[in-house]
């Protein structure tokens, strides 16, 4: 008996557990800036990261807050966080020694070392001008806005670093909402309730994303037009980047909100083409647009190809598009659909929870109207985290199992994907609009073997963007592209977790660095991180 | 089937005799009703008042051509007795021979010259024959000028519904929902749903149909109505329920399966949906939408070849079915084979040209075939079709009025 329960606990299910403020000491809270008048911009925020910004191997915690706007004037200064990860479960709050408070209306943040001196930088984007903090490797940073000129004025979502033209410099997307400032604030009210709520972005004009190029001495040049981003304004959330046609040049996936979304292949020489109608991911039934918002990449389902997903609002389910090759995609939502009926999605990640080997996908949802419970039924303001299992040819719902905190309700946003704690299974952390945010260590992840890699580019972009890592564990071979950005407002620790499940080895790691270099690992040793450094192979 | 028991004069122990058999019929105590009636009919055959109880009393059991002899015999013994002329005008209704039901109510409305409730069903026989405009003066005449007349005014709201008079349509039923709300009539309750559901009056049909629950509890044809008045308002939630309460009231019913199916799949659980639609495929002479949902479902599951085959059933039995010749294209898209989907969504967009799945379809078409121009001026069109409000493909399949009196 004693060892069938033994056996039980090792294969049981692996649980998220929230770590309270108490313990994490992570006091931020998120101040959504709601007021009567029901700014937009105070609805859709704000972001997260996981990122090591003084490279003790340890992620670090940034958070992005409101701040004075056009519409808003604080009572006190809000800022953004920066918390320091102390490598014992606490967090200190760092964010004036290192200057990254913000102190604009924050949406997201993107973390990425721009100009590769191997310190992470910080893009943190903003209703009004974006702000570049260059890392200075002593524990401050410094805004390079100005001078790298990014501050991309406007309405700014989400950010998302990738060489597009794999010269080996990170470039920038930038996803632009819509065209807001206060007086552009139309009347929606219900007049049985007498108050206004937030209106659709259905009522706004659209704006084109602006494309960055990285042009390797500290600046960026606009490449927007050129590249043909600028000819398709939209109402722009979130962006991955990603391969869907496997020619080895990134392309760039964008959900609109109430409009289609945008699918940009990478066609070579700076040029992308929109091509969204035709693969079928622009658009919902009966060529209606839904309300795309959080978006990731990963191929699911192991047939070498990158599939795609977009969570929507209530009522329009959730797409998970599956390539079907030739730049031509299906929407098989599978069950993820009915158990994302009544939900609004945001931050997401495909990421490997169980470390079985293969992508599982976490999805933080929460209204955006505060008052939609008076105007619809069944559809709340806050909403549950959902987890859902990858059973080889699709998902299930395993939230139920997966912990109390699916049985808790939140206004969330931002969702980004790391491992905190080091113990070699992924952590979550959420952003929650108008409420403190969520840390959520993995408990049980890890009972699965291992390996983990922290990718050092020495002629690929910085971040890796691009690289194919292959790894044989027996018989089953897996593949795992790394995307650029996705989810919601946020940015995820850069480390890649490579699931063995219950094999005591993993025979072989492959990488694939964009600029063609091919790294081959052996003898690998299970349940650590360790470094690869392109060219140069394994650095343990 | 009303119980029409006055009129012709008798002494006055065969009058209370037959006044407590009609009392046992209203209290459905059909037996010892039949076997008084049979004591009565004994000792006089042609008792007219017998007869039309027993007639009553077989309308009630659903042997209709049995009530329609009694009903006649005793118009025959007594051609002044209204009462079995209605009878017999509600049961040719019930058997959609209105033309047949107009004769014995204009008779009846000899005899009767004021009676509006004749009137009423009157108007209502000459509104099943077509004849607008006489089921017209046969309403106003009931309303006298007022409007205080549920029927009548339920009638001319059928009428503005016929001939496309949204508006009006939309002002009757909405003063017939004033005078309706401590009705104690399920059925005229039932047919007022039935008529707002055509108009999308979606909350006043729901509350008649509620109302109408409560008065006679578990009537299928009331939760069918129901259910499809929530699916109207689009909440998928509250349809599943009572299509399911549907289903376990009456598990062979193939309008509950497919309904129970349809919500199931707009809810993209294909599993159950299937299960549901399946069963209801099996039925004698099953619906063409039930081959075009589970040739839906199919799509969803990525079998777009069994797809074709269903929705190719649900064409064959129903030509001009648009949405499945729009999935047609679909799947043959989803299969690459755009030849075929071409041709299919041309056909579809013949057959209602206002549906923006078929402009979306061949705007998805024309895209992958690199014609950019005619996928844009396609989506144009969806756009303009949407703002329009045109579109969906929801089942709506009502069944006739179960009792209609």
């Amino acid at each position: 008996m004693r060892i069938v329960i033994l056996v039980l606990l090792i294969v049981g299910g692996v649980t998220f557990e929230e770590v309270p403020p108490q313990t994490s000491k992570i006091t931020w809270t998120h101040n959504n800036a709601q007021s009567a008048d029901r700014q937009l911009p105070e609805t859709v925020g704000a972001g997260c990261a996981f990122l090591d910004y003084d490279n003790d191997g340890w992620m670090d915690v940034y958070f992005v807050n409101s701040g004075p706007s056009d519409f808003f004037a604080p009572i006190t200064p809000l800022k953004n966080a920066l918390y320091r990860n102390n490598g014992n479960g606490t967090f200190t709050d760092v964010t004036d020694r290192a200057g990254v408070a913000g102190g604009k209306f924050g949406m997201g943040v993107a973390a990425a070392d721009f100009d590769a001196d191997g310190f992470v930088d910080l893009y943190v984007t903003n209703y009004g001008a974006n702000i570049l903090y260059r890392n200075n490797g002593n524990g401050t940073f410094t805004d390079v806005t100005d001078k790298a000129g990014v501050a991309s004025p406007g309405w700014s979502t989400c950010a998302t670093w990738f060489d597009f033209d794999n010269d080996g410099k990170l470039d920038l997307f930038v996803s632009s909402f819509v065209f807001y400032d206060k007086s552009q604030n139309p009347l929606c009210t219900d007049a049985t309730l007498q108050r206004r709520y937030y209106c659709v972005p259905r009522l706004f004009k659209p704006t084109p994303s602006r494309l960055y190029r990285n042009t390797g001495n500290g600046t960026f040049a606009d490449v927007s037009r050129e590249s043909g981003i600028a000819d398709h304004p939209g109402k722009s959330f979130g962006a991955v980047a990603t391969d869907v046609n496997n020619d080895g040049l990134m392309d760039l996936f964008v959900a609109n909100d109430t409009m289609p979304n945008f699918l940009f292949v990478n066609k070579g020489g700076g040029k992308f083409e929109e091509i969204g109608l035709g693969a079928g991911v622009a658009y919902g039934e009966a060529g209606r647009p839904r309300s795309g918002m959080g978006v990731d990449a990963a191929d699911y389902d192991g047939d070498g190809w990158q599939d795609l997903f977009v969570a929507n609002i209530d009522h329009e389910f959730f797409s998970l598009y599956h390539n079907d090759k030739e730049l031509i995609f299906t929407d098989q939502p599978g069950e993820i659909a009915p158990s994302t009926h009544l939900l609004s999605g945001w931050g997401l990640k495909f990421f490997d929870y169980d470390n079985d080997g293969d992508p599982d996908l976490f999805l933080v949802n929460g209204h955006p109207d505060d008052m939609i419970e008076s105007r619809i039924p069944r559809v709340r303001h806050r909403e549950p985290l959902l987890l859902f299992e990858n059973t080889g040819r699709g998902f299930k719902d395993v939230s139920a199992n997966s912990g109390a905190v699916f049985g808790k309700i939140f206004s969330g946003r931002g969702m980004a994907v790391g491992d905190f704690d080091n113990d070699g299974d992924a952590d979550v952390l959420t952003s929650n609009n108008g409420e403190p945010p969520l840390l959520l260590r993995n408990q049980g992840g890890n009972k699965n073997n291992w390996v983990g890699l922290s990718l050092v580019a020495t002629k690929s972009n910085s971040a890796a963007v691009g690289a194919v890592i292959t790894w044989q564990v027996g018989a089953v071979k897996r593949t795992r592209l790394r995307t650029g950005g996705g989810s919601y407002l946020s940015s995820h620790d850069p480390r890649e977790i490579l699931g063995a499940g219950a094999a005591t080895k993993v025979d072989s790691i492959e990488i694939r660095w964009p600029s063609g270099a091919t790294d081959r690992l052996t003898n690998v040793p299970l349940n650590k991180y360790i470094k690869v450094v392109e060219g140069a192979g394994q650095s343990r | 089937m009303a119980l029409v028991v006055v009129q012709p004069v008798y002494a006055q122990a065969d009058v209370a005799r037959l006044e407590q058999i009609a009392t046992l019929i209203r209290d459905n105590k059909i037996i010892q009703a039949e076997k008084d009636l049979s004591t009565v009919l004994r000792a006089n055959p042609n008792q007219p008042i017998a007869l039309n109880l027993l007639g009553t009393i077989r309308a009630k059991q659903n042997r209709l051509a049995e009530a329609e002899t009694l009903f006649t015999k005793a118009v025959d013994q007594q051609p002044r007795y209204s009462g079995a002329r209605m009878n017999l005008a509600f049961l040719y209704l019930q058997k959609r021979e209105p033309a047949k039901a107009v004769v014995q109510l204009k008779e009846v409305l000899l005899l009767e010259p004021t009676n509006t409730e004749v009137m009423v069903v009157l108007g209502d026989a000459h509104l099943a024959t077509g004849a607008l405009e006489e089921a017209e003066r046969q309403y106003l005449d009931a309303l006298e000028g007022r409007l205080d007349n549920a029927g009548a005014l339920l009638g001319l709201a059928q009428i503005s519904r016929a001939k496309g008079e949204i508006k009006e349509t939309t002002l009757y039923l909405t003063r017939v929902g004033t005078l309706i709300t401590d009705s104690k009539s399920p059925e005229f309750l039932y047919k007022f749903a039935s008529i707002a559901l055509q108009v999308g009056m979606n909350d006043a049909a729901k509350a008649a149909l509620e109302n109408a629950l409560k008065l006679r509890p578990n009537e299928p044809a009331y939760l069918l109505a129901l259910g499809v008045a929530w699916l109207r308002k689009g909440d998928l939630f509250e349809a599943e329920k009572v299509f399911r309460h549907l289903i376990q009231l009456q598990p062979a019913s193939e309008p509950a399966q497919v309904h129970l199916g349809y919500v199931l799949l707009n809810q993209k659980k294909y599993d159950e949906a299937q299960l549901w639609l399946e069963k209801s495929a099996r039925s004698a002479s099953p619906m063409p939408e039930v081959f075009y949902y589970l040739g839906l479902v199919a799509q969803e599951q990525n079998d777009d070849a069994k797809a074709i085959q269903l929705f190719e059933k649900a064409v064959q039995k129903l030509p001009n079915y648009a949405h499945a010749r729009i999935a047609l294209g679909s799947s043959y898209i989803k299969l690459r084979n755009y030849p075929r989907a071409k041709e299919e969504l041309e056909t579809a967009v013949k057959l209602d040209p206002e549906e923006p799945k078929a402009h979306y379809n061949l705007a998805l078409l024309y895209a992958r075939l690199k014609d950019t121009a005619r996928a844009q001026e396609e989506m144009r069109l969806v756009e303009k079709l949407k703002a329009k409000g045109a579109g969906g493909d929801g089942v709506v399949v009502l069944p006739p009025n179960p009792n209609p009196r």
